[in-house]
C-alpha cells in the first residue's frame, strides 16, 4: 500500500477538479477500486473461491494425501462410492440427529431465558454473564470439562442421578443410545448464550407502548407474552434457527474430542467423516466428494438465509 | 532449497508484522514464522505410551538424559490410535515431523509405502551396534518393505491368556510345580473354563466383546491364523481369504459364549474387572495389562501363551510390535540420524524396563538375558513371540483401523448369538472385498 | 437483521439494555397487580436456579482443579477440597506447553484479526464509496461466499499450505482465516451510514480515496470496527479443526489444540486435566468480565457466521 494506488488518485482527482461528488465518484474510480479490493479479493480467490472449485473437481479423482496432487480420473466412482457406503448415510444421519437435539433446545431455552431476563431490568449482567460467558470458551475447554462431568463411576452427572434416586445411570459417553445425547447437552450449555444475547437485543426492539398499551388492555403477564411479545420476535427466530441449523451441520469439535465419532461410530458427524477419510486414510480424493455432497446440503440451507439477508436489505 | 528460501522471506515478513507488538520476541516465536527445524541438539520423539507404558518410558528416557546430556529430547505424548497416525502422517507432510517417533508395526507397511519413513542402512545399523540378528526375527522382518528396512523393533506385544493361579489350583488347573496343565486343543481349553466357572461360580473366562474393535478382532485373527488361513495380498489389492476357517474359527468364539462359560456384552474394563475380582479364572487379552492386573491382586495370578487351539498351522496369536521410526524430515538437517540412531540404541538398551510393563524385548541381548528370564510371569509367554501374527499388511488394516472396525461387529454378533458363524464370515469376506477395492491412497 | 447490525451501525444503545427508561417505564406497569408480582417472582426465582446450574461446569472444574490428586481419589465427586492447593497448577505450567500455546494463541489470532480488518474493511469502502462498473455483481459474488463453509476447504488448504512450505508455521495458521465476508458486510453497512457529504466534502478538497479511508472513515468507523475486531478474535482463538490440521509441532499449537492433542505419559491427573481446562478458559473469560457489554454488542453484531 505505497504511493502507486495514491498519485493514481491524486491525478484523477486533478482531471475531474472538484466537480460534484457524484461524477467525482464515477470517474476514473476504477483502478482505485480495483487496487481496495485486490487484499481482499486474493485471499477470497485463493482461501475460499479456488478451493471450492479445486475441491469440485477433485472429486471425480482419486487423489490421496501421501501421494500428492489430483490423481487418476475415476469418472462418478466417488459418488457411487459414496452413496453406497453405510457411513456415509450413517453419519449423515448422526448429523442430523444432533441439528434435532440441539436446535430446539437451543432456540427455546434460549427465547424463554431472554423472555425471563428481559423482564428485569436490574442483575441483567449476571444473567449475560451466566448464559454468555460458556459461548466464550474454546471447544477443548468444553470437552475437557464434560468429559470429566460425563466420566464413569466418577462424574459428576453419574452421581447426581444416583443422587436423585436413580439406580443405574448410563455410561453419557460411552453408550451409543445417550452418546449423541450427552454431547447435544454439553452443546446446549455452550452456545446457548449466543442466542440469548440475539433474543435479548429484539426484545429491546419492542417499543414499550406496545406493553402498555396490552396492559392497559388488561392482558396478564402470560397473555402477553403469548400474544404480543412472542410474535413480534418472529424474525428474529428465523434467523437464529437458520443460523444454528447450518452451525449444526458442521459440527466437529466437541465430537471429535469427545467421542471422536464413537461408540461404534454412533457420534461421527459427517464433517468427522471427510476428515477421516481424507487425514486419516489419506484418501482426499474420495473426502473431496464427500465434502462437496455435504457442501450442497449446507447450501440449501443457506440460500433460505441468504434470501432472508436480501430481504431485510431491502427493509432496511 | 527453494521452500527455505521462501520461508525465510516469510520469516522476513512476519518479523516486520509483529515488530510492533512483540520487540524482543524470543526465538520460539521468530521460529514459528519461519518454520525453521530448531538448533541441532533438539530432539523431538512422539509416542502415544500413557499409563503403565508411560511410566516405563519416563524411567528410560531419564536414563538417556543423564548420558546424553548433549541431547536436548523433547518428548511429546500424544492420543492414542487412529489420530496419533493422522498427526504423524500430517507432521510428515508438513515438513515438521518429530526425529524420532514409536509406531505399531502394523501400522508400518502403509506409513512406509506412503513414503513417509527414512529407510535405514546397513551400514547406520552396524555403526550404532543393532544389526539384524541383535533384533526378534519375526518383528524384524516385518520391519521391512520392498527390501527396505524402515523402523527398529522395540517389543512384540502379544494377545496372551491372564489366569488366577487360586482358582486354577482349586480348579485343579495346576501341575505339581505350580505350572498351568496343558491348555491345547479346542476342547481341554474349554474344558479348563468350564473348571474355572466351577469354582468362581459365576464365569470360566472373560473377554471384552463389545465397544472394543481391538479385542473382538484379536480373538479372531488369533484362531484363523491358526487355521494357517491369511485374509489379504497385494498391499491389500487381493483378498484371499478362507471362508471356511473364518467360518469355524467364529464356531469356536461362539461355543465360548454358547456354553456360557464366557460373558457376553462386556467391554474392555469389565472384562479386566472381572478376571481381578475373582468372578472369571481366565482373562483373554493383550499382555499390557499386566501392571494393571497385578496392581488389583499383587501375585495371585499368572500368563501364559494364548492356547493352541487349532493345529491346521504353525502356532499363532494375534501381535504386534512398537518400534522407533524416523519420519522423512525435509532436510538431513532437520532429519539428524545419527541422533536419532544413537537415541534408540540408548532406549533399546533399556529394554529390561519396557519389559517389566510385560512386553517381550525385540532387542535379543536383553530377551536372551539372564535378567529378563528371572522376570516372571514375563518369561512365561516370551515364546509367544515366535508365533506373533501380524496384521495384514494393508492400507485399511492395522492397530485402530477401519478394518478392525468393519470386521468386530460381525465377530461382536456371533459372540452375542445374535449371527450365525457363516452368516458372520460371509460379512467379513463382503467387508474386506470392499475394502480391497476401494481406490488406495498408497 | 437490524438487530443484528444495530450494534454496528450507530445506534449502539439498542442492542444492549441501555434503554433505562423504557425498562423503568416497563416495570412500573408491571408491578400492577398482585398477580403480575407473583409472576415476576416466580420468574426471578426460575432465572436465578438456571443461571446458577449454567456455572456449574465451569465451578465444578475450578473445584476439581484445587483439590490434591489423593483427595480426588478417595472421593472423586466432592466440591469441597479439604486441603486446597494451586500444586495442579503449578504441575501444569511448568511441566506443559501451555504457555507457548497462550503465545501462539495471542499472535495468530491477533494478526488474523488485523488482516482480516484491513483487507475487509478496504473492500467495503471500495464497495460502499466509489463507483465502478460490476460494483453490484462484486459485492453479490463477496456476499455469497458466505454460503461456503471454510471448514468444508480443509483439504485444499492443507494442500496448498504444503506445496508453498508454510504448514508449522503462524502463516498456516493465519492465511485461510483472513478472507471473512461477514465482516465486508458490517463494515459497508456502517460505511453507508457515513453522511456522503463528509467524503464528498474532502475529496472537493483533493484527498485521495485511500487518505478518505484511512483518515476519515476508518477513525469514524470505531463502533464496527471494534464489533469485527471482537468477532474475528474471538473467532480465530476458539478456531479448532483448521489449527488441528495446519500445526503438528506440540510447540506451535494453538490453546483450544493443544489442550486436547498432547497427553503426559503418566496419563494427567482428572485435578491437572481441570486445571488446564480452566487456564484455558481464563484468557477470554477475563477478557469478557471487562468487556462484557462490548463483547455482547460485538457477537450479536456480526454474529452472523
Amino acid at each position: 500500500m505505497s504511493t502507486a494506488p495514491m498519485s493514481t488518485a491524486r491525478t484523477t482527482t486533478a482531471r475531474t477538479g472538484t466537480a460534484a461528488g457524484q461524477a467525482a465518484r464515477t470517474t476514473g474510480s476504477r483502478w482505485t477500486a480495483s487496487g481496495m479490493l485486490l487484499p481482499f479479493g486474493a485471499f477470497y480467490v485463493v482461501f475460499l473461491l479456488g478451493p471450492l472449485v479445486y475441491t469440485a473437481v477433485a472429486g471425480f479423482f482419486n487423489g490421496s494425501l501421501v501421494k500428492g496432487g489430483l490423481g487418476d480420473w475415476v469418472g462418478l466412482k466417488n459418488y457411487a462410492e459414496a452413496f453406497g457406503a453405510p457411513e456415509f448415510w450413517s453419519s449423515l444421519g448422526n448429523t442430523l440427529w444432533f441439528t434435532v437435539l440441539t436446535t430446539v433446545p437451543l432456540i427455546v431455552l434460549a427465547l424463554a431465558l431472554a423472555l425471563m431476563t428481559d423482564r428485569f431490568s436490574r442483575g441483567k449482567w449476571f444473567f449475560r454473564l451466566a448464559f454468555f460467558a460458556p459461548f466464550m470458551l474454546p471447544s477443548s475447554v468444553i470437552s475437557l470439562l464434560f468429559m470429566w462431568i460425563y466420566a464413569d463411576e466418577i462424574g459428576l452427572a453419574q452421581a447426581t442421578v444416583k443422587l436423585l434416586g436413580g439406580q443405574a445411570p448410563p455410561s453419557w459417553l460411552g453408550d451409543p443410545n445417550w452418546a449423541m445425547i450427552s454431547i447435544a447437552a454439553a452443546t446446549v450449555w455452550w452456545t446457548v448464550g449466543f442466542n440469548f444475547v440475539i433474543y435479548l437485543a429484539a426484545l429491546q426492539e419492542i417499543p414499550r407502548e406496545v406493553h402498555e398499551a396490552a396492559a392497559m388492555d388488561g392482558a396478564g403477564p402470560w397473555q402477553r407474552l403469548r400474544l404480543v411479545v412472542v410474535p413480534m420476535l418472529g424474525r428474529a427466530t428465523t434467523l437464529v434457527a437458520v443460523l444454528q441449523l447450518v452451525a449444526s451441520l458442521k459440527v466437529f469439535d466437541q465430537i471429535y474430542m469427545m467421542t471422536n465419532g464413537g461408540p461404534e461410530d454412533s457420534t461421527r458427524p459427517s464433517l468427522l467423516y471427510v476428515y477421516q477419510t481424507g487425514f486419516t486414510d489419506s484418501r482426499t480424493g474420495y473426502a473431496s466428494t464427500v465434502s462437496l455432497l455435504l457442501f450442497v446440503i449446507i447450501l440449501l440451507i443457506s440460500l433460505v438465509w441468504f434470501a432472508l439477508i436480501r430481504r431485510t436489505e431491502k427493509e432496511a | 532449497m527453494r521452500m527455505q528460501g521462501r520461508r525465510r522471506f516469510l520469516g522476513a515478513a512476519g518479523g516486520l508484522a509483529a515488530a510492533g507488538a512483540l520487540s524482543g520476541c524470543s526465538s520460539a516465536v521468530g521460529q514459528a514464522f519461519t518454520g525453521s527445524a530448531g538448533p541441532p541438539s533438539l530432539l523431538n520423539f512422539w509416542h502415544p505410551f500413557t499409563g503403565g507404558d508411560g511410566a516405563q518410558l519416563v524411567a528410560m528416557q531419564d536414563k538417556y538424559r543423564k548420558r546424553r546430556p548433549g541431547t536436548d529430547l523433547k518428548s511429546t505424548t500424544m492420543v492414542w490410535g487412529a489420530p496419533y497416525y493422522t498427526k504423524l502422517t500430517l507432521a510428515t507432510l508438513g515438513g515438521r515431523p518429530p526425529q524420532v517417533a514409536i509406531t505399531h508395526m502394523s501400522r508400518l507397511p502403509t506409513l512406509a509405502a506412503s513414503g513417509l519413513l527414512r529407510d535405514i542402512s546397513r551400514s547406520e545399523l552396524a555403526e550404532h551396534g543393532m544389526q539384524a540378528s541383535r533384533f526378534n526375527k519375526a518383528a524384524f522382518r516385518r520391519a521391512h518393505l520392498d527390501g527396505k528396512l524402515y523402523a527398529l523393533p522395540l517389543d512384540t506385544h502379544p494377545f496372551v491368556l491372564f489366569f488366577r493361579k487360586k482358582i486354577a489350583e482349586k480348579a485343579g488347573l495346576l501341575d505339581g510345580d505350580g505350572e498351568l496343565k496343558d491348555l491345547d486343543g479346542p476342547d481341554k481349553f474349554l474344558d479348563a473354563m468350564r473348571a474355572a466357572k466351577e469354582v468362581t461360580g459365576v464365569w470360566g473366562g472373560s473377554v471384552a466383546s463389545i465397544k472394543d474393535p481391538g479385542t473382538n478382532w484379536r480373538i479372531f485373527w488369533t484362531l484363523y491364523r491358526q487355521l494357517g488361513a491369511d485374509l489379504v495380498a497385494d498391499g491389500g489389492r487381493k483378498v484371499v481369504m478362507d471362508v471356511g476357517a473364518a467360518e469355524e474359527a467364529l464356531a469356536y468364539i461362539r461355543r465360548m459364549t454358547a456354553e456360557k462359560l464366557v460373558p457376553t456384552g462386556i467391554d474392555y474394563t469389565s472384562s479386566l474387572t472381572l478376571l481381578t475380582s475373582g468372578k472369571a479364572g481366565f482373562l483373554m487379552d493383550g499382555e499390557w495389562q499386566l501392571p494393571a492386573v497385578r496392581d488389583a491382586v499383587k501375585e495371585d495370578f499368572g500368563m501364559r501363551t494364548f492356547p493352541r487351539i487349532f493345529r491346521d498351522g504353525p502356532y499363532a496369536c494375534a501381535a504386534d510390535s512398537h518400534a522407533f521410526i524416523l519420519p522423512a524430515a525435509p532436510s538431513e538437517k532437520a532429519q539428524r540420524t545419527e541422533r536419532s540412531l544413537a537415541f534408540t540404541r540408548a532406549m533399546l538398551d533399556s529394554s529390561l524396563d519396557w519389559a517389566k510393563g510385560g512386553h517381550i524385548p525385540a532387542w535379543e541381548p536383553t530377551a536372551r538375558s539372564d535378567a529378563y528370564g528371572d522376570l516372571r510371569p514375563q518369561a512365561d509367554y516370551a515364546s509367544a513371540a515366535d508365533g506373533a501374527a501380524y496384521d495384514p499388511a494393508a492400507w485399511y488394516a492395522g492397530a485402530d483401523s477401519i478394518l478392525y472396525r468393519r470386521c468386530a461387529g460381525a465377530i461382536a454378533s456371533v459372540q452375542a448369538g445374535r449371527a450365525r458363524p457363516a452368516a458372520a464370515a460371509d460379512a467379513i469376506h463382503g467387508a474386506v472385498r470392499e475394502l480391497a477395492k476401494m481406490e488406495a491412497p498408497v | 437483521m437490524a438487530t443484528l447490525t444495530s450494534a454496528a451501525s450507530g445506534t449502539p444503545e439498542a442492542a444492549s439494555g441501555g434503554t433505562g427508561a423504557g425498562k423503568a417505564g416497563r416495570g412500573a406497569a408491571a408491578r400492577r397487580t398482585d398477580s403480575e408480582r407473583l409472576f415476576n417472582r416466580v420468574t426471578l426465582g426460575v432465572l436465578i436456579a438456571l443461571a446458577l446450574l449454567w456455572l456449574v461446569p465451569l465451578a465444578w472444574a475450578f473445584a476439581t482443579s484445587v483439590r490434591p490428586p489423593g483427595e480426588l481419589a478417595t472421593n472423586p465427586t466432592s466440591w469441597v477440597a479439604d486441603n486446597p492447593t494451586l500444586a495442579n497448577y503449578r504441575e501444569v505450567l511448568s511441566a506443559g506447553r501451555i504457555p507457548y500455546w497462550y503465545v501462539n494463541s495471542f499472535i495468530t489470532a491477533a494478526l488474523t484479526t488485523l488482516l482480516s480488518v484491513f483487507t475487509a474493511s478496504l473492500a467495503a469502502f471500495a464497495l460502499s464509496r466509489l463507483r465502478f462498473r460490476y460494483r453490484r455483481p462484486v459485492f453479490l459474488a463477496i456476499l455469497a461466499g458466505v454460503m461456503i463453509p471454510p471448514q468444508l476447504l480443509m483439504i485444499p488448504h492443507f494442500l496448498t499450505l504444503q506445496a508453498t512450505g508454510m504448514l508449522n508455521t503462524y502463516w498456516a495458521v493465519i492465511l485461510p482465516q483472513v478472507p471473512n465476508v461477514v465482516a465486508v458486510f458490517v463494515f459497508k453497512q456502517f460505511f453507508d451510514g457515513i453522511p456522503v457529504e463528509l467524503t464528498d466534502a474532502a475529496r472537493a478538497d483533493g484527498a485521495s480515496w485511500l487518505r478518505i479511508y484511512w483518515q476519515i472513515v476508518m477513525p469514524l468507523s470505531r463502533p464496527a470496527i471494534s464489533a469485527v475486531t471482537i468477532f474475528v478474535f474471538v473467532w480465530t482463538w476458539n478456531n479448532f479443526l483448521w489449527p488441528l490440521l495446519a500445526v503438528t509441532d506440540p510447540q506451535m499449537m494453538t490453546l483450544p489444540v493443544g489442550l486436547t492433542s498432547v497427553q503426559d505419559a503418566f496419563g494427567l491427573p482428572q485435578a491437572q486435566l481441570m486445571a488446564s481446562a480452566v487456564l484455558g478458559a481464563l484468557p477470554l473469560l477475563t477478557v469478557f468480565l471487562f468487556f462484557q457489554r462490548r463483547i455482547v454488542e460485538g457477537i450479536a453484531g456480526t454474529g452472523l457466521k
